[in-house]
């Protein structure tokens, strides 16, 4: 079947370009999920672990590439740029689609804050006479401008940056090897992916709960479907390749700098101390800076055009207000959005900035989110695919989802106890918004090429 | 010339008189081409019916934007619809080889000013401001309740309002995007239809991951 007749079927039009390729869609994925990730979030994951964030990655990789594997079975389904929004409402029932839409909101809405206050973290940490709060307000005032002013990341400039951060974390490695075969830190061991004193399955998934957020975007792939000159295929094989090479690089650093961290530990800084052990101070800098502009700048610009697209899908099939549909043609943006996002941040990012454990609580309040919104997609290929068209492909259908779905359960359960009430509270409220949808007679649809004229 | 051709047109308006685009280049460069097919459409020269955009008839029209769409369209086996055709001339520089057509025409005047007194830059002026207000003539006595619209006058009115560049026009009445955007869909439902198409292109475009 033609790819536009594929869309066509769901009362969608082939309406985006067709000439995004696999290296393309790799990296999209790999600036979503930047591959210099861990830089910020190490401390935490070094906490939560016991010391084992080689593992906490690894079983988080494993976990996502199951789920890699249900977002390409719906993405062969329903070949639709969207998000797992799209997946659920049509591969199970609109409703359960506007209840994933709203958890994976969660994620999508609090991105945009989390990067914004991390980047604001490493900055404070480069430069400490300018406080957290000041520079996030400098990151969310730049992007904002950026982002109504209708610039995107390019093609081109997704590759430059992923260039310069993988040239960043090549300084870090070699600079960390050579310090550790000189004896700096710890020396090498096996510790920091297995430590029988400190193992246990619940300290493991609780990191496991922090350590997904480094691979959350790899899913951003999927918005690029109708782009993709390869279609629903290629998408697939990005998003696994996107993620392997994600776990590859995630697991080296994590490796390195927890042989070399200082104890003892500060959560929010031990990676740039790690840097600097290994390093020197020049090493510190560079690491926070890149961290800074990796997150603050390029991250946000796709995570911006991400919520906006959410936004604007969900407004259109009006399951969110309508303004938040509307889009700006003098810049060609959805400035409504933005400016909503913007404002979100700010007050967001300004108020966890302010707590202690702000940026611990985002990042699990993310990844709630988004391991629910995870959870529904596998539901979905089982319902579509078993239940539904009565597949005998088990393996993909059933045995896949199932083992993908244990996993993220018990990452849920073991996450942070706040961001397990603030999420549940979420959904409440997406729930609570459902039933006056239905009250108000605008039950939840998704377009239908049998229901209305193409 | 102008009022011949609804790019043509859509061109012009989308413009100030110095030549300062009103919109956004890539959402002006799908209304554009939504125009040309709009034009096809209502000159019966491309049937929509059924869904795979047909081209009726042989005889070139002199434009070479509208000719060239036309042996797109006559040479493609796939059956492709009109928003995949909107597309595509819009990709296909759809803006600049309008403007050179006015230009050619003696409509606009390629200007060289500079920024700061030091930064050269390039505009296109109308040749005539008369030639502003011979183009949006129709839209103009629409919004005002003057006259009814044609089926072109409505399709521009849709345009102009997809675009937000009611501003060109200098009526100063409350809701004229709205206002415009009525016009358009009430007129018939080709119209309705086609300018959706347009607004749908030009809102996925917006939240385009890559330009």
């Amino acid at each position: 079947m033609d790819s536009q007749e594929s869309i066509g079927r769901f009362g969608y039009r082939q309406e985006l370009r067709r000439g995004v390729g696999l290296t393309d869609l790799v990296f999209y994925g790999l600036i979503f999920m930047v591959p210099i990730a861990p830089f910020a979030i190490f401390g935490l994951v070094y906490e939560r672990s016991g010391g084992m964030p080689v593992l906490a990655y690894l079983v988080g990789m494993i976990a996502l590439l199951f789920t890699a594997a249900s977002y390409a079975q719906m993405v062969r389904a329903f070949p639709l740029s969207g998000s797992v929004y799209n997946y659920a409402g049509r591969g199970i029932a609109a409703p359960v689609g506007f209840m994933t839409g709203w958890a994976i909101l969660l994620d999508y809405l609090l991105v945009p804050s989390l990067l914004y206050l991390i980047a604001s973290i490493a900055m404070n940490a480069s430069i400490p006479q300018v406080p957290v709060w000041a520079w996030l307000l400098v990151f969310v005032a730049i992007n904002t401008v950026i982002n109504l002013r209708g610039i995107r990341m390019t093609i081109k400039l997704t590759k430059v940056m992923i260039v310069a951060e993988l040239a960043v974390l090549a300084l870090f490695l070699l600079a960390g090897l050579w310090a550790l075969l000189n004896g700096a830190g710890r020396g090498f061991s096996l510790s920091p992916l297995f430590n029988p004193d400190t193992f246990s399955w619940p300290i493991m998934f609780a990191a496991v709960s922090v350590a997904v957020l480094s691979f959350l975007g790899f899913d951003g792939i999927s918005m690029l479907v109708e782009e993709s000159t390869g279609g629903s295929e290629q998408v697939g094989r990005a998003m696994r390749l996107a993620l392997i090479l994600a776990g590859v690089l995630f697991v080296t650093q994590v490796w390195v700098a927890a042989l070399l961290a200082p104890e003892p530990l500060n959560s929010s800084t031990a990676f740039y101390d790690a840097a600097a052990v290994a390093g020197g101070e020049w090493l510190r800098h560079l690491t926070t800076t890149a961290t800074a502009i990796s997150w603050g700048v390029a991250n946000t610009l796709v995570a911006q055009v991400a919520v906006s697209r959410l936004l604007y899908a969900m407004a259109r099939d009006r399951q969110l207000p309508a303004f938040l549909g509307r889009i700006s043609v003098r810049n060609s943006v959805p400035a409504n959005a933005i400016l909503l996002v913007s404002a979100l941040s700010v007050g967001i990012g300004l108020w966890m900035s302010s707590i202690d454990g702000g940026a611990d609580l985002l990042a699990s309040l993310i990844n709630m989110g988004a391991l629910v919104a995870f959870v529904v997609l596998h539901v979905s290929v089982i319902v579509h695919y078993t239940v539904r068209l009565k597949s005998a492909n088990r393996w993909a259908h059933l045995v896949a989802p199932l083992v993908g779905m244990a996993i993220l359960i018990f990452v849920v359960i073991n996450a942070n106890i706040l961001a397990q009430v603030v999420g549940l509270a979420w959904l409440g409220v997406g729930a609570i918004v459902l039933a006056v949808l239905y009250a108000a007679g605008r039950r939840p649809t998704l377009r239908d090429a049998a229901k209305e004229p193409a | 010339m102008t009022g011949q051709r609804l790019h043509h047109d859509l061109f012009l308006i989308a413009h100030d008189k110095s030549g300062k685009p009103l919109a956004h280049r890539s959402a002006t460069s799908l209304a554009l081409a939504g125009a040309v097919l709009i034009d096809l459409v209502l000159a019966g020269r491309v049937s929509l019916t059924g869904g795979p955009a047909v081209v009726v008839g042989r005889s070139a029209t002199g434009d070479a934007v509208t000719d060239g769409l036309l042996t797109l369209i006559a040479g493609d086996r796939l059956g492709h619809d009109a928003p995949y055709w909107i597309r595509t001339l819009a990709e296909q520089d759809v803006h600049d080889r309008t403007r050179e057509a006015l230009v050619a025409a003696g409509l606009l005047v390629p200007v060289t000013r500079r920024r700061l007194g030091m930064l050269p830059y390039l505009r296109h002026e109308p040749a005539d401001i008369a030639l502003l207000v011979r183009a949006s003539a129709g839209v103009r006595s629409a919004a005002e309740g003057r006259k009814s619209p044609d089926a072109r006058s409505a399709a521009l009115c849709g345009l102009m309002a997809v675009l937000q560049i009611e501003r060109a026009l200098y009526l100063g009445l409350p809701s004229l995007n709205e206002r415009l955007r009525a016009l358009a869909t009430g007129h018939s439902p080709l119209v309705k239809e086609l300018i959706g198409m347009v607004d749908t292109l030009v809102g996925e475009a917006a939240v385009a991951v890559y330009r």
